[in-house]
């Protein structure tokens, strides 16, 4: 049995009914009355200078109402994303954008937009807008870009010591003596791997709409995952006060997986500033190409790892370089490259480690927020120099990880504790579910079709301090009829804790979720709170809700004591009912349920919520709970077990199974759970086999539709066997860690280490496509 | 061609509409009778997300002129649940988690009908081509494809008690 009413169980999530029906609302469903219709007007080149732009004709189309550019945009500077709001004060914000710029960096930078009464008017409109360009010098690859012939991007920004366009610090971790852990080592690997362009390809574009009512206050439905730093940052684009902005999800996301993470892509800004030229609401919905083109992707680059071992395998030394892409606006291109390096000296414990990242700019799409945030990028070239050690070494990679794996409580190079870790045995159920025993023993000579198994193990963070800001607040108020409702600014991307945070709720006030609801993902009503990223959500928002609900709870007991005439701490709450915790429910003459007063008098001892609140409410109060935190971190873990088969005369991998074993700390809702650890593993299937965007020498993207970049379909997904091993974590809500993240941090680095394992090739660059297999397979 | 005026079935009613030779039915649906629980993903027919079943067929609402619906029987997601309450579909998506953020959910489950529509034992391949050309990017499909064959286990008791769906 377990401990708790609502914690624990998988309990249906509170949106299905609507998303299965089509009642559902999402931004790109909305529509006003008088509402207008956007469009974006796209550079077609990827570095030139606006020489001349003349809106003239576009503005004289009937039906158009409101035509911005760099000649009547606000000029003020800002980063798109949250680092503009969020960044900590020892570290200098990167601000390199304008709404419109004289300048454009990439194929897709906004030039213009267009508001008109119709969609098809405005794409009209940007027909006719004519710009003169002279085109700037282009680079593409992050090395190429540091050279000093390279052209500088923004001007006098990023020249550093190391190179140029180097946007914010250079992130350095130093962790004891990795010279003398190298010298001290037997054996040392050095290896660089190259990682692609990962898109997010979350199934709604991005999109806006925003009204303007007339004392100037804004509204914005959008489908940001941070509405509060959102707003924060449309204020300082427009130099209009935060509190006249509300920035709210209508209340559904269409996926989010780190994309809408601040304004990527600028939809609100640019809805928001048609709306205050034409008065009217304008909504704006990227197209899918849009989307691929102009909003953030995952960060591509090169990292080397340098790995020593004792020849027992024990590690001595680890020395990591990343150079990252972030393309041509910064974005989280400062912060990105400490969570790169960090997760990766965080899974081993060895005593002397070294971490050196940067990102760099390119003349490509901005690069940002993908779920993992870096990770993924260090766990492949981690663990596949693991795997090299464990061939050089002649020891099993499972024996090998588990020798080395970092324990609770020892001390590594993150400024909070490794707190929990069930990672040895999330090791021992994947390998037990993959059957690593047979590792090695399926393929004949001669045969086309090799197998293999392998297998990664990684970390990753539940909450983003101490990357960025980071603190989080909830209201928990008991209404006069019993029922409680919550407050909270965190959306629900689609990741469920529109139910798990209620869940949290229920279990503190030992409450029925049916009578908790809840108000989410809107900056008019909710307090101040830095969003849904970081695998935070449950983790931080849980611990402000939970806070709260203690705080609403304490004051409902001390409210009840007196009547009951012993301590409130010696009261529960359970199910909507108060009773004293030594006594089972005890009956009252008729319903078993008694009035406070029979309380007063001894003729009874329990009584409802409901009865207590109106009690309450008609002598003048109320019970609010008020949730202040600042969150810790804790890591979750995960091991990945890949069983796949190569056919050498196509190149082509087919994974057949993956067993994803996780310590999520305690699972809130086990099947939501399950959830977030399947779609993360199909995410990191693309991301190993198939998901890339590359750049043509005009600087093109030459994937920009889901016809041709290559996302897993239900026909390419293997068996996956989700595990969740519990543990409890001291510092999350009834024990939890994050949990959305994780998932997508290993699955890359197991498949990888599976095909090695099957063909005896290693591959220092994927995604592994059949091209790449082939080639390498047959030259 | 200009303007016309047609009529189709739509989730059981007969409905009449001004349709131009440019718009697809996706538009009418979304924007014209605010039938939203369609979704745009792609407009291109590549994500399947405003799939609707179109005489019996599951099809991209993006890619049929909106013409072509003259005289069609359309279902869209809206026309799934009855006065009895949600289709065995829509439970099983529930029930088994097969919902996350919700945004190919509509389109899904419309593909996954027009096959339990024909067929109430289908295999874990037939499930799986039914919904290859449905873009999920949260879910990895595993709870999906739960969901339809629970749905059918479903809708087969269902039929042996003769129950009506």
């Amino acid at each position: 049995m377990s401990q708790f009413e609502y914690v624990g169980k998988s309990v249906l999530r509170r949106d299905g009914v609507d998303k299965t029906t089509g009642r559902g609302l999402f931004t790109t469903d909305m529509f006003l009355p008088g509402m207008l219709f956007a469009k974006v007007l796209r550079s077609p080149h990827p570095h030139a200078r606006i020489v001349s732009i003349d809106t003239s004709e576009a503005e004289k189309l009937p039906g158009v109402k409101a035509v911005m550019s760099h000649k009547n945009g606000p000029k003020n500077l800002f980063n798109a994303s949250v680092p503009m709001f969020l960044t900590i004060p020892q570290l200098e914000r990167v601000l390199d954008q304008y709404l419109f710029d004289d300048v454009v960096r990439y194929v897709g930078d906004e030039v213009a937009a267009v508001a008109a009464t119709s969609e098809a008017i405005a794409a009209k409109a940007l027909e006719l807008i004519k710009v003169e360009y002279e085109i700037l010098p282009a680079v593409f690859d992050p090395l190429e870009a540091m050279k000093p012939e390279a052209p500088e991007l923004h001007a006098g920004k990023g020249c550093t010591p190391e190179g140029k366009n180097i946007p914010g610090e250079i992130v350095k971790i130093p962790y004891h003596d990795v010279e003398k852990g190298l010298a001290e080592s037997d054996v040392i690997i050095e290896e660089t791997y190259k990682l692609p362009v990962q898109k997010q390809v979350q199934m709604e574009t991005q999109a806006a709409v925003a009204q303007v009512d007339g004392n100037g206050d804004v509204t914005v439905w959008s489908t940001s995952q941070t509405p509060h730093p959102s707003r924060a940052i449309l204020g300082k684009i427009f130099n209009i006060a935060a509190s006249k902005i509300r920035v709210l999800a209508p209340p559904y996301v269409g996926g989010g997986f780190g994309v809408r993470i601040g304004l990527s892509a600028k939809a609100e800004p640019i809805a928001m500033g048609l709306a205050l030229l034409a008065k009217k609401p304008v909504k704006l919905v990227y197209t899918r190409k849009e989307d691929f083109i102009a909003s953030d992707t995952r960060h591509p680059g090169y990292i080397t790892i340098k790995l020593g071992a004792k020849k027992d395998g024990t590690f001595q030394a680890l020395d990591m370089k990343s150079v990252l892409g972030t393309g041509a606006y910064c974005s989280f291109g400062a912060e990105l490259p400490g969570v790169c390096g960090a997760m990766t000296l965080a899974i081993y414990r060895i005593p002397h480690q070294r971490y050196h990242g940067h990102s760099v700019y390119t003349n490509t799409t901005s690069c940002g927020a993908m779920r993992g945030f870096g990770n993924p990028q260090g766990n492949y070239a981690m663990e596949q120099t693991v795997d090299l050690m464990a061939e050089k070494l002649g020891i099993d990679p499972l024996e090998l990880r588990r020798k080395n794996i970092m324990k609770a409580g020892e001390p590594w190079c993150l400024p909070y504790a490794c707190g929990t870790t069930e990672l040895a045995e999330c090791m021992r159920q994947g390998a037990e579910s993959i059957g690593w025993d047979r590792r090695g023993t399926f393929n004949k000579p001669g045969s086309t079709t090799l197998r293999g198994l392998g297998m990664a193990v990684g970390t990753h963070v539940s909450n983003a301090w101490p990357f960025c800001v980071d603190y989080d607040n909830a209201y928990v108020t008991i209404q006069p009829d019993g029922s409680a409702h919550v407050a909270s600014g965190v959306p629900d991307i689609g990741t469920g804790t529109s139910t798990s945070l209620v869940q949290i709720a229920a279990e503190t006030l030992g409450l029925d979720m049916e009578h908790i609801s809840l108000t989410y993902g809107d900056t008019l009503g909710t307090p101040f709170d830095i969003g849904s990223h970081a695998s935070r959500t449950c983790y931080a928002a849980g611990t402000a809700i939970k806070a709260a609900a203690e705080d609403a709870r304490r004051q409902v007991l001390e409210y009840a004591a007196g009547f009951f005439n012993i301590a409130p701490e010696h009261l529960q709450i359970h199910k909507g009912v108060i009773t004293p915790v030594t006594s089972s429910m005890d009956e009252c003459s008729g319903s078993g349920l008694c009035q406070l007063e029979e309380v007063k008098e001894g003729k009874g001892n329990t009584v409802t919520l409901e009865e207590l609140s109106y009690h309450a409410h008609v002598r003048n109060k109320q019970f609010i709970g008020v949730g202040r935190i600042v969150p810790p971190n804790a890591p979750p873990w995960h091991a990945c077990f890949a069983d796949v088969e190569v056919d050498t005369r196509t190149g082509q991998v087919r994974v057949i199974k993956l067993a994803a074993a996780h310590d999520v700390g305690r699972a809130i809702n086990p099947m939501i759970v399950e959830g977030q650890i399947e779609g993360g593993a199909a995410q990191g299937i693309g991301y190993a086999l198939s998901e890339e965007i590359t750049y043509n020498d005009k600087g093109r993207q030459q994937q920009y539709s889901m016809h041709n970049y290559m996302l897993p379909t239900a026909e390419d997904m293997p068996e996956i066997h989700s595990i969740i091993v519990e543990s409890s974590d001291p510092t999350g809500p009834f024990g939890a860690k994050g949990a959305g993240e994780c998932s997508l941090v290993c699955p890359a680095s197991a498949i990888a280490n599976a095909v090695a394992n099957a063909t005896g090739h290693r591959f220092k660059e994927i995604p592994m496509t059949p091209e790449r297999v082939f080639k390498a397979l047959n030259s | 061609m200009t303007n016309q005026t047609i009529s189709f079935s739509l989730n059981g009613e007969i409905v009449e509409i001004a349709v131009s030779p440019s718009e697809m039915l996706l538009d009418i649906l979304r924007e014209k009778m605010h039938l939203t629980g369609t979704k745009r993903g792609c407009g291109k027919g590549e994500c399947g997300a405003c799939t609707i079943i179109f005489n019996g067929k599951a099809m991209n609402a993006c890619l049929i002129p909106a013409m072509r619906a003259k005289g069609a029987d359309i279902q869209t997601i809206e026309g799934v649940e009855s006065a009895h309450g949600l289709h065995p579909l829509q439970q099983s998506f529930i029930e088994t988690g097969a919902v996350q953020c919700g945004f190919c959910t509509p389109g899904m489950i419309m593909s996954a009908k027009a096959l339990l529509d024909k067929n109430k034992s289908p295999s874990k391949d037939q499930i799986r081509e039914a919904v290859s050309g449905n873009i999920c990017r949260c879910t990895g499909y595993v709870k999906i494809e739960e969901a339809v064959e629970d749905a059918a286990v479903r809708l087969r008791a269902s039929a042996v008690k003769g129950g009506d769906l």
